[in-house]
């Protein structure tokens, strides 16, 4: 299913890519899985529970931390150890494993801006992975923002570029005290996407 | 023996309904806009427009003894700022202040209409146990505490005309 395609051959200048970007490193992939291997995922979610999960930054709906299906942890452990080698080349951080979530954000539904980043977590490398929707989504850009850190608090934040949820398109991008970054509330339709975060 | 969730828990969280009317909201937003809003935007903590210290003597007095009332405490304003919140603003719980002792926290919604979800919540230890609606002419009294947070939730973007407005008081004992 996770095959990286010709996209990905060129790993130097996906690292100087990755490097350039801004506000902070991040690199888009576009049409990141073949579009044969899209009903197979898809029929993995639909067998996954989702709940609704709220707190002071977001409304979501949600999978677990720990996917309840064999099926979508086989996901996951794929995406990890077939993207983990060359991510770690691109991005220069030894990246071993991933974690995954489904995530269906629906209207009225976003995540507020965050940067990621906890000391204690070892988050490196975030990823999203927008899947087709049976009611494509207006709204729900992933956007980034530049900002500008003393003594490791934000003192600016600006709005620097907007990622519309494309289906089978891939986002990564580095986690850092200034990735900060939001999902813009879904105005309407539903987005579906994996999401998670790469680690040492 | 006593929990702190006892001691905590009994304290005062209500909303007074119809406490102030549409012509007088209207008339105070109109103050709060000639004195003039400063745009808050630092977005890991929140999106808003604030004024401090507005001068609204005729208000400030009459809801200090509401709150006086319904606490029974002998209250005197310590702080005092008005907020106004459009499609895709918020205030977060950690860019709130935790505070020593007891205050009374007073939130006056002097919008011109409801707008669904837009409310203000009171967290403690990062869980909600109280939810203040969105409700025109309504005041917020809670007694806060020092595990006590709270957060202004995000304003719609489908609401394009929403605009929330919030006298926030903070009492403590005179």
């Amino acid at each position: 299913m996770w095959r990286p395609g010709p996209a990905w051959q060129d790993e130097d200048q996906l690292a100087r890519a990755w490097r350039a970007a801004r506000p902070f490193p991040h690199l888009v992939f576009d049409d990141f899985v073949p579009a044969g291997a899209l009903p197979e995922l898809l029929a993995v979610l639909e067998d996954e529970p989702v709940e609704r999960y709220e707190g002071d930054i977001f409304v979501f709906e949600a999978s677990a931390l720990e996917p309840a299906t064999p099926a979508l942890r086989a996901v996951r452990d794929a995406f990890a150890s077939v993207l983990s080698p060359p991510l770690s080349r691109i991005t220069g951080r030894p990246l071993r494993r991933a974690d995954m979530r489904a995530y269906a954000y629906r209207v009225g539904h976003y995540l507020l801006p965050h940067s990621d980043h906890q000391e204690d977590l070892g988050r490196a490398v975030a990823y999203a992975y927008y899947l087709p929707s049976p009611e494509p989504p207006s709204g729900g850009e992933l956007e980034m923002f530049a900002c500008r850190a003393e003594n490791g608090e934000l003192v600016s934040t600006d709005s620097a570029r907007l990622i519309e949820p494309a289906p089978n398109r891939l986002v990564v991008f580095e986690v850092s005290v200034v990735s900060l970054h939001q999902v813009r509330e879904v105005l309407d339709g539903l987005r579906i996407s994996l999401a998670g975060w790469f680690y040492p | 023996m006593t929990t702190l969730e006892q001691l905590f828990g009994g304290r005062t969280a209500v909303v007074v309904p119809e406490v102030v009317g549409p012509a007088l909201a209207a008339r105070t937003r109109e103050r709060f806009e000639r004195a003039g809003y400063t745009r808050y935007a630092l977005l890991d903590r929140g999106s808003y427009d604030v004024l401090p210290d507005p001068e609204e003597p005729e208000l400030f007095g009459p809801l200090i003894e509401i709150a006086a009332r319904t606490t029974s405490r002998s209250l005197v304003l310590a702080e005092v700022r008005a907020l106004r919140l459009q499609p895709g603003d918020y205030l977060l719980a950690h860019h709130d202040r935790i505070h020593d002792g007891h205050p009374v926290e007073l939130v006056l919604d002097l919008s011109p209409a409801s707008v669904p979800g837009a409310e203000v919540h009171y967290r403690r230890r990062g869980q909600v146990y109280f939810r203040a609606p969105g409700a025109p002419g309504s005041l917020a009294i809670v007694e806060r505490g020092p595990t006590v947070s709270c957060n202004h939730t995000y304003v719609t973007r489908r609401h394009a005309a929403a605009s929330i407005v919030r006298l926030v008081m903070l009492l403590r004992d005179g």
